[in-house]
């Protein structure tokens, strides 16, 4: 291939990979101005577990709760992508929690023992002709 | 023939330059993607919403990997009795030896680590002195702008506060995972989290014979941790430095090998003041030897890495 072929490939690579840089970043802004003030007066994780996600995407997250201490799990997405689902489920992968019919974006809990558990979340599918990503950010905090 | 195998070629190759900054965002910080998907181009930037025309159609899962941040650890830490240990910290004077990224990455996990311990014990004047520690580190990583001098001088000027600087330390190393994310540093991630795991791990195990029932089992515990952090080290790309802090990790995992787990199911139960509470869960059994061969070989490794 000569130079001259390569050189339009290369702008395109390099034009994708600072549209798909500039993503992240933004959703980094997304997660800073609209999620972390949800979690009020728990303190962050400092994990960044935050995509880009369209309709009928799926994102899990795995972590350990600590024993006696509370918990806010964040399920924060643009809202073009419409109502996210979530489920907590414990490592046996029997369902603790489902955010279906709870109008909540967030689930607040104690774990008596220290356990790892699965976070599963999903974004709904939407008949829309055009399609929308947006960011999703799966943030968990904790407290006393 | 010939221009048939030339726009083979040429459409092979636009697959391969394409295909390059979308393996670039979907193996990112932490995340597997199950199937990732074939993508449609387009150049519309997100907007300041974080939201955009979906440039694939295909849909996928998205696998995070997590492990309790450093400032969690020293809560649990303090929370389960242990004493502040000021003689167990990395020393301060060690942070301008290291010169290669790996080395800066663990070593600023480790620091973070320390910090943290340092807050949450409010030794004030000492937290201060690890935040300027994991600037300079951050400035050899490229990412000193991260830890500017106004954020030291936040810290500086809430130094009595622990809540203040406890919020500082996590937004600093929520926007440090944020940036290598971008930057694609996972691997720098990814060792930065391996060493803040063990300096966390290190620190609660330095004095295991005066140490409170409480401590001992939130130890054994950290083997959920260790497997939390071995998935995450996992899910990025292969490199000689992630190898490495894997197979410096084995002895570490040998040692907990020693913790038993006994799944349970969970369940959740509201309390009376309305509390949701997650009760039942894995059983966690261990004994005094098997505490200290994770002692030892958590020092092991995080002095390979902190000499």
């Amino acid at each position: 291939m000569t130079a001259i072929k390569k050189f339009p490939l290369a702008v395109l690579a390099l034009v994708m990979m600072f549209t798909v840089a500039d993503a992240t970043a933004q959703c980094r802004t997304f997660t800073k101005k609209r999620c972390l003030p949800q979690l009020e007066d728990y303190v962050q994780n400092d994990n960044y577990n935050t995509a880009v996600l369209i309709p009928g995407d799926e994102a899990e997250l795995e972590l350990t709760f600590f024993g006696d201490r509370a918990y806010r799990l964040l399920v924060c997405g643009h809202p073009v992508l419409g109502d996210l689902s979530f489920q907590v489920l414990d490592s046996r992968g029997n369902g603790i929690y489902d955010s279906a019919d709870k109008e909540s974006d967030h689930f607040d809990f104690r774990v008596a023992n220290t356990q790892q558990m699965t976070i599963r979340v999903q974004v709904p599918q939407t008949d829309a002709v055009i399609q929308h990503e947006g960011c999703v950010s799966i943030m968990v905090g904790s407290k006393g | 023939m010939k221009l048939k195998h030339d726009r083979f070629t040429l459409s092979l190759r636009l697959a391969t330059w394409m295909a390059l900054p979308m393996m670039f965002f979907f193996v990112g910080c932490g995340e597997t993607p199950e199937a990732p998907a074939a993508s449609s181009n387009t150049e519309t930037a997100m907007d300041e919403e974080g939201m955009m025309p979906a440039r694939r159609q295909k849909a996928f899962k998205k696998i995070f990997h997590a492990v309790p941040s450093p400032i969690e650890t020293a809560l649990l830490l303090e929370r389960s009795g242990i004493r502040f240990d000021a003689g167990a910290l990395h020393s301060l004077d060690n942070a301008s030896g290291y010169a290669t990224t790996d080395l800066q990455s663990v070593n600023l996990g480790i620091y973070a680590g320390d910090l943290s311990y340092s807050v949450i014990f409010n030794q004030n004047q000492q937290s201060v002195d690890y935040l300027n520690t994991c600037r300079r580190l951050c400035d050899g990583l490229g990412v000193g702008d991260i830890i500017s001098a106004d954020l030291i001088d936040r810290a500086n000027n809430n130094r009595d506060i622990r809540d203040s600087l406890v919020d500082i330390v996590t937004e600093t190393f929520y926007a440090l995972n944020g940036r290598f994310r971008e930057n694609g540093m996972e691997e720098v991630s990814g060792l930065m989290a391996a060493g803040g795991w063990i300096e966390g791990v290190y620190l609660g195990t330095r004095n295991l014979n005066s140490s409170t029932d409480d401590l001992k089992l939130r130890i054994a515990e950290q083997k959920m941790t260790l497997e939390n952090l071995m998935g995450l080290l996992r899910s990025y790309t292969p490199t000689a430095a992630l190898t490495d802090m894997m197979t410096s990790l084995r002895p570490v995992e040998a040692a907990f090998a020693g913790v038993t787990i006994t799944e349970n199911a969970a369940a959740a139960t509201a309390a009376e003041d309305g509390t949701v509470v997650i009760s039942g869960g894995p059983e966690v059994n261990y004994d005094e030897a098997t505490l200290t061969a994770i002692s030892e070989s958590i020092a092991a490794v995080r002095n390979q890495y902190a000499k």
